[in-house]
Order: structure tokens, then C-alpha cells, then sequence
């Protein structure tokens, strides 16, 4: 054994990426939302941004007949010089259904004609919860047969 | 403790010593998450009831979801899954050697005892992370407590029962005593980086405080059963935070890796990928 702390002592864990280094991956909590401030649904929207919504609103959860939007998963969406980026959680942090989901929003965003490239960040605050679901998405997942009732 | 500490801000605001001291913190959440959800689909087919099968498919499936959000917030340092899981060694991982151990074939009551065990140092460990100086982690904290509440509740309730049966009680009492100083290894340091820690505000609360928490509630409440807990036990060695392991993990590992080494893998194809 070596004198040195470098044995056992020394934390590091080693790195198959010996480049690795923070590098441009997008996934950061980048701002800071209260409980208030989301869901964001949209409303009052105008011109291509009413269009993005629009075609947020089409994406369903894969597992039940409602949108993401009325299910209160998206949490902000920016428009920059025709590029899309939204902001969204999900229902449960197991959900196997997370790459459809995010590919399906990032598709419908940049489907719409004026939206060149469009991204969705994964974000984890505030918490998700039923109360987030918008009246729309209360009756839809009542109808689906699902109590929201608390 | 509610001293108010400096945000370390975004991933890439963090110096050399603040990455490292919250790369340690996240690497024992996520291989600690990871590994016992690995461990619990061997009773995914043989628990005593198919509302049990349910609950530890369950249970695995919310560890693995936990799992991904650390690994997601060590890949902001810009490792790859490729890297972290499945061109890995063994001596790579961080999980204490509680989560590592095969369950004892044919005794339920191995498994609900270290969930048991396992769930209460969660419940402890997450409650230091609430207010860390880390956002990534404060964040998704939050969101993992909601979701580990049922845990406890299902491990106390089969405890309940089982306490009742002369039986079980046996079987309950000797995996406890069997398990105790594995789980001890929870609580251990990975080295000189558990100073920053602290320090630094990632977590609020030290290993020590953290221990004498979890052994305060789990035996007033094993007590309470009639259970004896074996407070005087020293942690197991290997801790498994030294990247030292017992041969159980050695073999797990090569399961987990086989299918992606046998199809000649390098890297990991995702769902719906375009090409």
C-alpha cells in the first residue's frame, strides 16, 4: 500500500470517459418555477405560439386517453427565431414511456410550419401532482374512468 | 440546522471540489437505487401472494425510476450511461453491500426485513438532501419522496404480520441479525470527499446523525414488535462505498452487463431512436 491518501482514502471513481466534462447537454433545471407558476397550458397565447400549443395539446399520455398539456406536464414553452423549447415533467419518475413521450412533444412542436427545430427539457420542480391537471383533463381521465376527486 | 448556505448553482458553475463532492453524493444514490432494484426482480416471481409480486414490481420499478434521475444528474458532468452501467466494472460502483447480497432462497421475510432496513435510510437520507445547496439534487429529491412513502408503509405492514406468527417471528429475528451489519455499511464514508459534503451544504445532515436517526426509528419500532436489534454490530466489510464488494456483486454485474457485452454492444440504442 502506498503511503500517499491515494488508496482507499481517496474517493474517485473511475472514469470510462476520460474526457468527460460538463459539456452541452441541456437537461439542467436551468429556471427556477414556484408551485404557481405551472402548469403552463397556453392560454392567452397568439400567432405561432398558439400554433405550437396547439399541436402540444395533440400529444397524448401513451397510457390514457388525455393531452399532456391538460394533464399539466408542460411547464413553460420559448420561442427563439423559430426554434422551440419545452419545458416538461412526468406523471412518475419510472415511467417507461419517457422517450415516446419526450420525442412525441419535440415531434408535434416541430411539425408546426414556422418551427424549425424544437427540444424538450426534462424537469423535475416543482412536483407533479392531480392538482395540476386542468379542468379539461379532470373530465377527460374522468371519462377515461379515473377518480380525480380528492 | 438551518444555516443558509451558498447555491452551488448549475453543473457547469461548480468547481473542481464542489463536482467531486456532488459527484459522491449522487454516485451512492444511484447505485444504491439501482442495485436493490436489480435485487428485487428475483422475487418478482416468487413472492408469497400476487398482490406481493405486484408491490416488489412495484417497488423495483420506482428504485429504477430514481436510479435514472441520479445517473441523469451524473451525465450533466458529461459521463454517458454507456460508461456508468454497461462498460463497467465492478469495483466502479458505490452501492453499500446491503443492496448487493442474493436474497436467502425461500424466506420472504429476508426481503421485507431489508426493505425494511433499506427503505428507513432512504426516508433519512432524502430528508438530508431536502434543502441541499445543490439544485439537481434539492429537485429531484423532492419529487423521489413522494414516491417513497409507500415503501416503508408496505415493509411495516408485512412486518406487523409477521410478528404475530411464531414462525415468522424466528425467520424475521435471524435475517435481521444477518442483515443489520450489512445495512450499517449505508452510513459508511467513500473517503476524505465526505468533508465537502458536508461542508459544502449537499447534504445537511452527517453519516453519523444520519445512522443514529435510522437506528432510532427502526428500533423503536422493531422493539416494539418484539424484535431485538443488534445495535452493538459493527458495519460489514467490504462497505461496498470503498468499490470493494462481496463475490454476490461480481456475479450480478456480469449478469447485468451480459446481454449488452453478448451483442457486441457500444452503445446503448434507445427507443424510437431515427436511424
Amino acid at each position: 500500500m502506498s503511503s500517499e491518501p491515494d488508496g482507499p482514502e481517496e474517493y474517485d471513481r473511475p472514469r470510462a470517459d476520460a474526457e468527460a466534462a460538463p459539456c452541452g447537454y441541456t437537461d439542467y433545471e436551468t429556471k427556477e418555477r414556484t408551485a404557481e407558476e405551472v402548469p403552463a397550458t397556453g392560454e392567452g397565447a397568439e400567432g405561432l405560439e398558439r400554433e405550437v400549443w396547439a399541436a402540444l395539446y395533440e400529444v397524448e399520455d401513451p397510457e390514457m386517453p388525455v393531452s399532456v398539456v391538460d394533464l399539466g406536464l408542460i411547464y413553460g414553452l420559448e420561442l427563439d427565431d423559430g426554434k422551440a423549447t419545452i419545458d416538461m415533467t412526468l406523471t412518475y419518475s419510472g415511467c417507461p414511456a419517457r422517450e415516446i413521450i419526450l420525442e412525441e412533444v419535440e415531434e408535434a412542436a416541430a411539425g408546426v410550419d414556422g418551427v424549425d427545430d424544437a427540444e424538450v427539457r426534462l424537469v423535475w420542480a416543482p412536483d407533479w401532482s392531480l392538482d395540476l391537471v386542468t379542468e379539461q383533463g379532470k373530465e377527460a381521465l374522468r371519462e377515461f374512468g379515473i377518480s380525480v376527486e380528492r | 440546522m438551518a444555516t443558509t448556505r451558498t447555491d452551488l448553482g448549475s453543473p457547469e458553475e461548480l468547481s473542481e471540489r464542489e463536482q467531486r463532492a456532488v459527484e459522491a453524493q449522487l454516485f451512492r444514490l444511484a447505485d444504491d437505487e439501482y442495485i436493490q432494484a436489480e435485487r428485487y426482480t428475483f422475487w418478482q416471481v416468487r413472492a408469497p401472494t400476487l398482490e406481493s409480486d405486484l408491490a416488489v414490481a412495484n417497488n423495483a420499478q420506482d428504485e429504477l425510476g430514481h436510479a435514472r434521475l441520479w445517473y441523469d444528474a451524473i451525465q450533466m458532468f458529461g459521463y454517458t450511461e454507456e460508461s456508468l452501467l454497461w462498460e463497467s466494472e465492478p469495483d466502479d460502483f458505490q452501492h453499500s453491500t446491503l443492496v448487493e447480497l442474493p436474497f436467502s432462497e425461500g424466506d420472504w421475510a429476508d426481503a421485507i426485513v431489508r426493505g425494511y432496513l433499506y427503505d428507513v435510510a432512504e426516508d433519512v437520507r432524502l430528508a438530508a438532501l431536502e434543502d441541499s445547496s445543490y439544485e439537481v439534487i434539492r429537485n429531484r429529491t423532492s419529487r423521489i419522496q413522494g414516491e417513497e412513502d409507500y415503501h416503508v408503509e408496505l415493509a411495516r405492514s408485512w412486518l406487523e404480520r409477521m410478528a404475530t406468527d411464531e414462525e415468522a417471528s424466528e425467520r424475521v429475528q435471524a435475517a435481521l441479525d444477518r442483515l443489520y451489519p450489512y445495512a450499517l455499511t449505508l452510513f459508511e464514508p467513500v473517503g476524505d470527499v465526505e468533508a465537502d459534503i458536508e461542508e459544502l451544504g449537499i447534504r445537511t445532515a452527517s453519516l453519523d446523525e444520519m445512522r443514529g436517526e435510522w437506528e432510532e426509528r427502526i428500533t423503536a419500532f422493531l422493539t416494539d414488535l418484539g424484535f431485538e436489534v443488534p445495535t452493538d454490530a459493527e458495519p460489514a466489510t467490504p462497505t461496498g462505498r470503498d468499490n470493494q464488494h462481496t463475490d454476490h456483486w461480481h456475479d450480478l454485474h456480469e449478469e447485468m452487463v451480459s446481454a449488452y457485452r453478448n451483442l457486441g454492444r457500444h452503445e446503448a440504442t434507445k427507443l424510437m431512436d431515427d436511424e
